[in-house]
């Protein structure tokens, strides 16, 4: 099978280059005829193949214990569930960039298939560069990460070192492949982009075309960055979900200027405008995205969770110096078919303010990258190697964000071109007034911090908005289809027509919700360290915590102690629940970890942590957070990807038009 | 380039700029090893510094009345020297002696006074040597101090 996954690969590899190679020529020749296009299809397909053919090959070595493979020896051992053998395929960097290889792939081959409607100009170019992709990732794969190397050792090892105990959690299942999706998914921007570069076909069809796979890579990579957050939250014990780690910063970053392309190609599609700036963003989104995978794979700067240092950085910046070579090379070759077709008339504008949201965007991406390159910069600069935290990226991005979000509220429901004073007023009066009363509201609770009140304020500003605009659609609707009546079916009909405009809300909407969640949890959490004996209650913000007992469990895999702790409202006797926060000891890594109690509510979690029981086994130690409405910040990423998904889903040819129509009549009310 | 496009990236330069200047100005931490903190702060305290290094024991962890983990750390690339460090919270998943840290924190009276620890690890967990031992842990027993 080691030989299997191998020859696998290498075929792959070798289709790879000839996909790149071919759809070079085809594209730069004269002529691409529809058999020399299907040729470049089926072997774009094939590679998507063998590769899946390579992965599956790695997890038959893992689920049947191979141990004279490295890789399987390192990350794998008996007493594992099954379900992990298989997670650890991606435990380690070897099997990731296996995966990464295949996902890449498995993009170009939905490209492929679906490659028969796209301007036939662009496809020859559009199978090279995304093949290019899938080369560079096999490439490192092949000759320096290959996962089916056969472990030096003179004897074949009875057992594995076994997966972190960490990475032993059903998220591992989940989170980096959604992660990776993500990556992956934004290759194909990319590839489409630099074909159009390339054959010169420089119409909006592609730039439209690019904006649905935009889509479904954000989505995945939101999902993904979402789970990551959740997992630390459940596994890690710290009570949080984002920690502004180099890791994660790598992941957000794409996220950032991904979205900000979402934003700007509706300027391009509409108004032929920020032609430059589209690829500018598509570029940037595809570098960052092989930059991330760079800063986890090279070691240059410090991370709790970085991959262990290696030699194949330089590959990275290799190809990273390539991408932007190539892409400015092509925007200069192409720079006259690539100017505006006219200028932001006013600052009054959608295109001005959705170039606005571009700008926080960016000034946030830059931000997070600064922060995460600082100690190289310093380093480099003054030779002395500092580095920034928490506190920094919180200081910068908190009121970037705050200005994302009153830009969210108004970009959808100012006009195009340009808004008179009366259709300010009209689009803006009621929301401005209710943020400011919710503001003075909450001064009058007793909420008293500036950003958590504006926090809340501009969130509310959000939703008045995107009210306002589906009250203005329906109003528009029954003007056109029910005689001036109003009725639900007005509502599905908006729905239908516009479903795509209504998507983006549905995004907005699950924005404005995570706001919220974030600021409360930031602002209002609170966290408490306290010992308890057997039947000894502690208080924390309106509930009481009474330990039970202690209880032991062996398990295969590992040993725990179990602490029983009841939790109570505090106005109650009656059990609300029994928390049982754990300490592991896993017997083949050696390791200790905490298990989290969680009870997730709709108004707080509370979140229990063991730390510790005393010599005489008497007493328990433990930590407590209370996390106000943090389980809206779960609800609004998953109306995120809901939205993502709405918005992503094709638009029926006959619906284009009605679209087009009913979007007319919204705009004109 | 229309002038709206140009004042408005104009304007938000200057504005992320001064955002990020200010934040580093106040933010930033000296990233020692522990042997740098040992030269470096023989005649002095040191404030706001990120060390990372690798725990060496003895390790002691006291739940009450207060969480306070105590250890030492030592450069992981081996050196002279080991650095004391007091961090109270509480003990990071996966944290024992031969484990890589990174310490947030200042160095006060020749001890790390820790604001934030983290272990080093998910994806960093790669013995080298077939059948090297992994670092050894705390197994959890009734008495865990």
């Amino acid at each position: 099978m080691v030989e299997f996954g191998q020859f696998s690969l290498c075929i792959a590899w070798l289709l790879a280059l000839a996909v790149v190679i071919g759809g070079g020529v085809v594209g730069s020749g004269a002529r691409t005829t529809p058999a020399r296009l299907e040729s470049l299809r089926r072997g774009t397909i094939l590679v998507a193949l063998t590769l899946g053919t390579s992965l599956i090959a790695l997890g038959y070595l893992f689920v049947t214990n191979d141990y004279t493979v490295q890789y399987v020896w390192q990350y794998s051992n008996r007493d594992m569930p099954w379900i992990y053998k298989i997670t650890a395929i991606w435990g380690g960097m070897d099997g990731s960039m296996l995966l990464w290889c295949f996902l890449v792939a498995a993009f170009s081959a939905c490209v492929a298939l679906r490659s028969r409607v796209y301007p036939r100009a662009i496809v020859a170019w559009l199978f090279s560069f995304l093949s290019s992709s899938t080369l560079f990732f096999t490439t490192i794969t092949l000759f320096l990460t290959n996962p089916f190397r056969y472990l030096k050792s003179p004897v074949v090892m009875p057992d594995g070192n076994g997966l972190n105990p960490l990475l032993q959690n059903e998220y591992m299942a989940i989170h980096p492949p959604m992660l990776y999706l993500g990556f992956t998914g934004l290759a194909v921007p990319y590839a489409f982009c630099m074909a159009a570069l390339a054959s010169g076909q420089m119409s909006n069809d592609w730039i439209r075309l690019t904006r649905r796979w935009t889509l479904i890579g954000w989505t995945f990579l939101t999902a993904g960055i979402v789970l990551g957050g959740h997992w630390a939250y459940l596994e890690l014990g710290w009570g949080g979900f984002w920690a502004w780690d180099p890791v994660e910063n790598a992941s957000f970053l794409p996220w950032l200027s991904a979205t900000a392309f979402l934003h700007s190609v509706m300027v391009q599609e509409r108004k032929g405008m920020l032609k430059v700036w589209n690829i500018f963003l598509i570029v940037l989104t595809y570098a960052l995205t092989v930059f991330g995978t760079f800063l986890t794979r090279s070691g240059i700067v410090q991370s709790v969770h970085a991959f262990a240092s290696t030699d194949i950085g330089w590959t990275f910046l290799v190809y990273l110096s390539t991408i932007i070579i190539v892409a400015l090379g092509l925007s200069i070759y192409r720079r006259t078919e690539l100017k505006p077709e006219r200028a932001i008339e006013s600052f009054f504008s959608r295109e001005a303010v959705f170039l606005l949201n571009n700008l926080v965007l960016l000034s946030i991406c830059f931000a997070v990258l600064w922060g995460v390159m600082f100690p190289v910069f310093s380093e480099a600069v003054t030779g002395v190697k500092q580095t920034v935290g928490i506190p920094f990226f919180n200081a910068v991005n908190v009121p970037l964000f705050l200005a994302l979000i009153f830009l969210m509220g108004v970009g959808p429901s100012i006009a195009w071109k340009r808004s008179s004073l009366p259709q300010l007023l009209r689009s803006f009066a009621v929301p401005f007034v209710s943020a400011f009363v919710v503001a003075v509201a909450l001064v009058f609770a007793g909420v008293v911090e500036f950003y958590p009140v504006l926090a809340y304020s501009l969130s509310f500003f959000g939703l008045m908005t995107i009210l306002g605009e589906v009250q203005r659609g329906l109003s528009a609707q029954k003007g056109i289809t029910h005689a001036g009546t109003w009725s639900p079916a007005n509502l599905t009909t908006l729905w239908r027509r516009q479903r795509v405009k209504y998507g983006a809300h549905v995004i907005h909407f699950g924005v404005l919700i995570m706001t919220v969640a974030i600021t409360a949890s930031m602002a209002h959490k609170i966290e408490r360290e306290f010992t308890l004996a057997p039947g000894e209650r502690f208080s924390v913000g309106r509930f009481s915590l009474e330990l039970n007992e202690f209880h032991e469990e062996q398990l295969a895999n590992y040993e725990a102690i179990q602490a029983h702790v009841t939790l109570r409202a505090l106005t109650s006797e009656t059990p609300l629940e029994v928390l049982v926060p754990e300490m592991r000891f896993y017997r083949k890594n050696k390791e200790t970890t905490t298990e989290v109690a969680l009870r997730m509510g709709q108004r707080e979690d509370v979140y229990l942590v063991l730390a510790g029981v005393d010599e005489t086994g008497t007493k328990a130690s433990m930590k407590v957070f209370v996390n106000p409405f943090q389980v809206w910040l779960w609800y609004g990423a998953i109306i995120m990807v809901v939205g993502g998904i709405i918005v992503a889903i094709p638009v029926p040819r006959g619906a284009k038009v009605r679209d087009s129509v009913s979007d007319k009549v919204a705009q004109s009310v | 380039m229309g002038k709206v496009f140009i004042s408005l990236v104009v304007v938000f330069i200057v504005i992320g700029g001064a955002l990020v200047y200010r934040a580093t100005q106040s933010t930033s931490s000296l990233v020692l090893s522990p042997s740098e903190v040992l030269e470096k702060g023989s005649s002095r305290d040191l404030k706001r510094i990120r060390v990372g290094g690798r725990v060496v024991d003895p390790i002691q962890y006291q739940t009450e009345p207060q969480m306070i983990l105590s250890f030492s750390v030592k450069n992981p690339a081996g050196g002279e020297g080991v650095v004391p460090v007091v961090y109270r919270g509480l003990k990071p998943d996966m944290f024992a002696a031969g484990r890589d840290v990174l310490i947030d924190g200042d160095y006060l009276g020749g001890t790390i006074q820790a604001a934030k620890l983290q272990t080093q690890c998910p994806s960093k967990y790669e013995p080298v040597v077939p059948g090297a031992a992994p670092a050894e842990g705390d197994k959890p027993t009734m008495a865990m101090n």
